[in-house]
């Protein structure tokens, strides 16, 4: 692989060099130099894999258009810079507590037209409820990963985390840094207090959580599950089902108190050039083939209704009304508003 | 070929209005050994960088056999120039440092390497060909800052303080050397020096400098025995000097002494200065003999200096002057100790009238 | 040392103070070199860690090691993303590096002889985006381009490289410049060489070392360059440490190990190339 890049990448790299100040080098595919761009925001890992080798390329020439797919983070950061006349991006794809703070700022708009995307009339109501800005086009279910080679044995309950013989094994978030971590301290509220809205309860909860390990990245999380550092923690279900078929002694559990929701939303900015397109592109990744595919690809359990997954993702993914209905979404709009105030509160709790 | 040197009327007056130089004239003649002698700050160096094309005159122009160079930058002027501490390329061979001047000149490495040669042999180099300047004694460093300047065969060849960085030994030594390569080669040498005995003892004129300014122009023994201004008589070697009203004949410098002027200077009048050498003051035990005004005076040993061959006085005159006596240490006569009382006296016409 | 400490308890009674202090200096020299072990060791560990971690076949750090493994080399050098981060990388350092270098000796010349007005608040403005934090260089940077709608162009990437690298490169020449005796290139000029021979001949390579060291400081300063980076990349073309990070979103594996170590000894090998052929060598000596 490297051989066959090798020579490619020194020609674009002697070129580049000979034209320093001349502006963009060629894109890795080519697309004529008129085709409209698409700028959208998305992950990376395999889910970046799957988009640039098919399901954008498959837009692209379906649309006549470039698909310009930023992946670096962050996202939010660099829209709040550029003009809201002439944003950089069209449609921008990330997790629904920055889709709210993007919404809350007017820098996307909060409502897709179903008009003008018809897969919309196909999506679970979770997916365009109004906990979510623009629309969700998956969803992971954020529960508790345990480690099956340790005697630990039926966890049924989100409390179970709080039990004593997990001290030293127990893994948690940075929360003012990681969804997972914020959609947990929600959790907690409902587990302990008088629900979601229940900080008090919930920061008493976590108190109570200590010794905990606590990590910024998921990834980090899935890693420490895996070595066997961490035996009990808060995780998503596409993070331990993604290791599905190497025989790695983790499992999920869905609680039966419910598990949190951690969706993919998708929005369209308000200043884009090109909402035609936008439009077609949330409607085109709501599609049964895209959704399945991609499904399949990072366990993410998809929105349209209609999609028919393997029987391998069927069983764990939430792939019916009864399992959809056990999805808890977070009042995001609630929590940034007071995000700095749980910020400084939880530091402190994790800080003593 | 060797050239002249006429500075005519050269003035550098540096941003902030300091006169480094002030309507500095001479002539230079060619294949003369030309010292510009001054304490630091008179101009010297100024002027020797207005000569090699550093500095551009703000006045006044600079001509090289009749031909005004005033404005021609430095790599134009075909001079050499040896620098205080050498300005040796670091990153250079001994050779190489040496064939630098003969490479911007365009020559063919034959020709290059041949007089590259010569000049490390002309120095007492040869063999240290591929040293590096950092590999070589301060006396040699001097030697290849002195065959790089001469190998291109310059007009003239510069010299700032070239030998100051050097101990004693080495500079006489030097000192000798520079001077035989100067005559043998006919070179036309401009140089900067703040030591008088260094100049005394190499140049065929010197001209001393002091504030931006020429105060003489002469031979070293003119310079030594005929000094025309207060400073030169101050600046080169040890001097009395004497200021007082002329009164017919002689000078009343107060406190009871009278000087008898020379002959040659009976047409002075008003306030005058004098300067007499110690040497030439001659030293006597004291008798009660009267003295012969004006060209003798008594006084009493204050303090001696062995200097080996000679030996300095400080002798307070009985009317309070102090005064330096000069006795050749002739091995025959005694000594004085402090305390002696001693008769003095001397020729009027050693007595020099100097100007302000 | 041991000499002193062996016969030191032989000494009689008024030797009571030299022999402490014979005896304390072995101690001290224990420590001096406990000290210098220690911050050794912590300079190197991190190293040695994603040497570790690159080679161990697990998919996450474990200590101690269960094996060593190339597996996460052969999955870096197989990724087409980071392949094409790693070229990008170079490609950026390298036009980083020249336009820095160009740009930094001759501010640096200009500066020290150029007798400019305001010498010192030029300077101090050149060195200037040392002291923002570069994440504020790179998102004002963004901001700029967004707003003359010049997109995010890879002359930009290094435009902005060049801002936080420019500062090495003008304070290492102006270092060597400030040492540097001028009457070496009267010495030229007196010698016949025209002022542009001379600054070949004589001022170039006697600066040499000072803008080789810039030059060595913009190159790594820009392949490892986030913080500036991460506004400043454009989709499809994202430098190796953004594509690190993000990736370390997704997946924390050996792979990230093995990009390091990669970039590490590719750092190594240019700063020895550009020693080796630029040559440092030759008068440093001196």
């Amino acid at each position: 692989m490297m051989k066959a890049l090798g020579p490619l990448s020194r020609r674009r790299f002697l070129t580049a060099s000979a034209s320093l100040g001349i502006g963009t080098m060629a894109a890795p595919y080519v697309a004529r130099a008129d085709d409209p761009t698409l700028r959208i925001t998305g992950w990376g890992g395999k889910w970046g894999e799957v988009m640039k080798a098919e399901i954008g390329p498959a837009f692209e020439s379906e649309f006549k258009c470039k698909l310009q797919i930023d992946s670096a983070f962050p996202y939010l950061p660099k829209l709040q810079a550029s003009s809201r006349s002439a944003p950089i991006y069209d449609v921008m794809h990330t997790n629904s507590n920055e889709q709210w703070a993007a919404a809350e700022m007017g820098l996307v708009e909060p409502k897709i037209d179903a008009k003008l995307v018809p897969n919309l009339a196909d999506v679970y109501p979770y997916a365009i409820s109004d906990k979510i800005v623009g629309v969700s086009i998956f969803t992971s279910a954020i529960g508790l990963g345990m480690r099956t080679d340790k005697g630990y044995s039926g966890v049924t309950s989100w409390k179970e985390l709080w039990d004593a013989k997990y001290n030293g094994v127990r893994g948690g978030y940075v929360i003012p840094v990681n969804s997972l971590g914020q959609a947990f301290l929600m959790m907690c509220g409902t587990l302990f207090g008088k629900g979601q809205l229940d900080l008090d309860a919930a920061y008493m909860a976590l108190e109570k959580l200590k010794p905990i390990k606590i990590v910024d990245f998921t990834g980090a999380m899935e890693k420490m599950l895996l070595s066997g550092e961490v035996g009990m923690c808060v995780i998503h279900d596409s993070g331990i089902y993604r290791y599905d078929g190497q025989n790695q002694p983790t499992d999920f559990v869905s609680p039966s108190e419910g598990v949190l929701s951690l969706e993919q939303v998708l929005t369209i900015t308000p200043g884009s050039k090109m909402k035609e397109l936008a439009n077609a592109y949330v409607n085109y990744m709501l599609r049964p083939e895209v959704q399945k595919r991609l499904a399949e690809t990072v366990w993410y359990s998809p929105a349209n209704k209609k999609v028919k997954l393997d029987a391998k993702y069927d069983a764990k993914l939430l792939t019916t009304p009864e399992k959809v209905s056990k999805l808890i979404q977070v009042d995001w709009k609630w929590y940034n508003e007071r995000k700095d105030e749980i910020d400084q509160r939880v530091n402190r709790i994790f800080r003593a | 070929m060797s050239a002249s040197i006429e500075i005519a009327g050269v003035s550098k007056v540096y941003d902030g209005g300091v006169r480094a130089v002030d309507a500095v004239a001479m002539d230079i003649r060619q294949g003369e050994f030309f010292s510009l002698l001054g304490p630091s700050g008179c101009g010297k160096t100024t002027t020797l960088r207005m000569i090699a094309g550093f500095e551009i005159p703000s006045a006044g122009a600079i001509r090289v056999d009749g031909a005004d160079i005033t404005h021609v930058p430095a790599h134009k002027r075909d001079m050499g120039m040896v620098f205080q501490n050498y300005a040796l390329f670091p990153h250079r061979t001994v050779a190489e440092n040496v064939a630098f001047g003969l490479r911007m000149r365009g020559l063919d490495k034959a020709t290059i390497a041949a007089k590259v040669k010569a000049a490390l042999a002309m120095v007492e180099l040869s063999g240290l060909e591929d040293r590096r300047p950092a590999q070589l004694s301060g006396g040699q460093q001097q030697r290849v800052a002195l065959a790089r300047a001469i190998v291109i065969a310059p007009r003239v060849l510069l010299c700032d303080e070239p030998l100051g960085a050097l101990d004693k030994k080495l500079r006489q030594q030097m000192q000798f050397e520079l001077k035989q390569l100067q005559k043998k080669l006919g070179l036309t040498l401009v140089f900067v020096t703040h030591d008088q005995e260094e100049a005394l003892a190499m140049s065929d004129r010197i001209a001393v400098m002091n504030g931006g300014r020429v105060e003489q122009v002469g031979t070293p023994t003119e310079i030594y025995n005929q000094p025309t201004t207060r400073f030169v008589a101050d600046f080169i070697g040890d001097t009395n000097i004497f200021r007082g009203e002329r009164a017919g004949p002689n000078l009343d410098v107060g406190k009871g002494l009278i000087l008898a002027l020379p002959p040659s200077e009976m047409q002075s009048t008003g306030v005058l200065s004098v300067a007499l050498r110690p040497e030439k003051i001659r030293l006597s035990p004291r008798t009660d003999a009267a003295v012969t005004a004006g060209s003798a005076a008594r006084g009493v040993i204050e303090s001696t200096n062995f200097l080996g061959g000679a030996v300095l006085y400080r002798v307070t005159l009985e009317g309070g002057h102090r005064v330096l006596v000069q006795q050749p240490n002739a091995g025959t006569s005694r000594l004085f100790v402090p305390g002696n009382g001693v008769t003095l006296d001397w020729t009027p016409a050693d007595l020099v009238v100097l100007k302000d | 040392m041991q000499g002193t400490a062996s016969h030191s308890p032989s000494l009689a009674a008024p030797q009571q103070a030299t022999r402490t202090a014979a005896a304390a200096r072995p101690y001290g020299r224990y420590l001096y070199l406990a000290i210098n072990i220690a911050i050794l060791v912590f300079l190197l560990a991190p190293i040695a860690v994603v040497v570790v971690f690159a080679l161990n076949p697990t998919p996450f750090i474990q200590f101690p090691p269960v094996g060593v493994s190339l597996r996460w080399f052969e999955k870096f050098f197989a990724s087409r993303d980071f392949m094409h981060a790693l070229w990008f990388s170079l490609e950026v350092a390298v036009l980083t590096t020249v336009s820095a270098t160009a740009l930094g000796a001759s501010a640096a010349l200009a500066l020290a002889r150029g007798n400019l007005p305001g010498t010192r608040l030029i300077v101090a403005t050149m060195l200037s985006p040392l002291m923002l934090p570069a994440i504020l260089t790179g998102l004002a940077l963004f901001q700029t381009y967004v707003l003359l709608d010049v997109g995010r162009p890879t002359w930009g990437l290094v435009a902005g490289h060049t801002l936080v690298t420019l500062p090495y490169v003008v304070r290492t020449t102006l270092a060597v410049l400030h040492n540097f005796d001028t009457r070496l290139e009267e010495a030229a000029q007196n010698l016949g060489a025209s002022p542009l021979r001379t600054f070949f001949e004589v001022t170039l390579p006697l600066i040499k070392p000072g803008v080789l060291a810039g030059a060595i400081f913009a190159f790594i300063v820009s392949f490892d360059q986030f913080p500036v980076s991460l506004f400043l990349v454009s989709p499809g073309n994202e430098t190796l440490p953004v594509t690190l990070f993000n990736y370390l979103k997704f997946d924390l594996d050996g792979t990230i190990g093995a990009a390091s170590v990669v970039s590490i000894v590719l750092a190594f090998v240019v700063v020895i190339g550009l020693d080796r052929t630029v040559g440092l060598r030759s008068y440093v000596k001196l």
